[in-house]
């Protein structure tokens, strides 16, 4: 959190040498700070920040793929008029502990089209998902603690 | 050039031919539930048109109705979701 | 020149997957996935055109406000959702007859709140 701050301080500092305020600039200013606590890691930047980063791109772009790709799979179904999809509601044990990473885990699977997660039981130890193809429950339910909610608790913990 | 050309022939017809479409479930849909998933996809297009529009036009200002709409329709769904949970128990 | 191929082929794109989804709407056969099937190819097909539409602009006003619209769309469409989806399920609205598995019905006595 303290390097998040040190880096923002940079890239003002950064913007106000150049003598130009404008978005841009401020966002080459953040990378060459990045940089800067790069090469001065361990003494006075944490080095969680910069493990934590690059992972956090990585699932952006992770996710941005499997959206596109589900999409383009729910779209060909849309498409043929024969009916091969296989739905049903699987339960998936949760090993997302906190409410933020539950909520983002639900979050994300409902933004990947053919799934959509239905409730929460009450003890937070199960979630419901709703899914189009589902060829085996088994397969299903490893794919998306293996896929999904992995690389999410990556990226937070 | 080609962004106008795709506008007015493509993309603005298709979007038309999505409002026919999606009113045709609202008014056959089953039940209130699929009437309020219909609304929740007309706005979502609506967002779309808006942006469509304000290309057409050269005009930005149409994006800022675009916000409003997704802010609007947001809570109405929600509120609608609520009041049907409600009615089940 | 390249920008304005970049916005056309954006904004045709998302044309087509709203497009998509509006079909799909009508043609799934139970509430549940026509929801998870259309409401996040309509929203990927509104980002789409409103990146097409930052593009053709290009000003960074008017680019943050596109950029604003599409977040807050995608945080904002899978909290409605799942809301939808487990009003639905409460109100007892059947999942289509195929279905090859309801796990939620099977642990019912741990979830009292959604009995069907």
């Amino acid at each position: 959190m303290k390097t998040l701050l040190a880096n923002i301080v940079l890239g003002f500092t950064w913007m106000l040498l150049n003598s130009d305020l404008s978005y841009q600039n401020f966002l080459e200013g953040f990378f060459v700070g990045y940089l800067i606590l790069w090469v001065a890691k361990g003494t006075f930047s944490s080095n969680r920040y910069f493990t934590k980063i690059p992972k956090l791109i990585g699932f952006v772009f992770f996710f941005l793929y499997e959206l596109i790709l589900a999409n383009f799979k729910v779209a060909y179904d849309i498409i043929t008029p024969t009916n091969l999809m296989r739905p049903g509601v699987v339960a998936i044990p949760l090993d997302a502990k906190t409410d933020l990473e539950i909520t983002l885990l639900a979050n994300l699977i409902t933004l990947t089209p053919g799934t959509l997660s239905m409730d929460v039981s009450p003890d937070k130890k199960v979630i419901y998902v709703h899914s189009m193809y589902i060829e085996n429950v088994e397969e299903f339910r490893k794919e998306i603690k293996t896929g999904l909610e992995r690389k999410l608790l990556e990226v937070m913990r | 050039m080609i962004t106008d050309m795709v506008i007015t022939y493509f993309a603005m017809p298709v979007l038309a031919i999505s409002f026919a479409l999606i009113f045709i479930r609202i008014a056959r849909g089953p039940g209130l539930e699929d009437r309020v998933v219909g609304l929740d996809v007309l706005t979502s297009v609506g967002i779309a048109f808006f942006a469509v529009y304000s290309v057409f036009t050269k005009n930005s200002t149409f994006l800022d109705v675009g916000i409003i709409l997704g802010l609007v329709s947001f809570l109405g769904t929600v509120a609608f979701s609520y009041y049907l949970e409600r009615r089940g128990r | 020149m390249i920008a304005d191929i970049i916005s056309a082929a954006l904004i045709a794109i998302g044309a087509i997957l709203v497009l998509l989804s509006a079909i799909g709407l009508l043609k799934l056969p139970d509430i549940y996935m026509r929801m998870s099937a259309t409401t996040k190819s309509a929203t990927l097909g509104v980002g789409s055109i409103l990146l097409g539409t930052a593009i053709v602009f290009w000003d960074i006003g008017i680019m943050s406000r596109g950029l604003i619209i599409i977040s807050f769309l995608f945080l904002t469409a899978p909290v409605a959702a799942h809301m939808i989806g487990r009003a639905a399920y409460i109100n007892k609205v059947p999942l289509w007859e195929n279905s090859i598995v309801d796990e939620l019905n099977k642990n019912v006595e741990d979830n009292e709140h959604v009995k069907q």
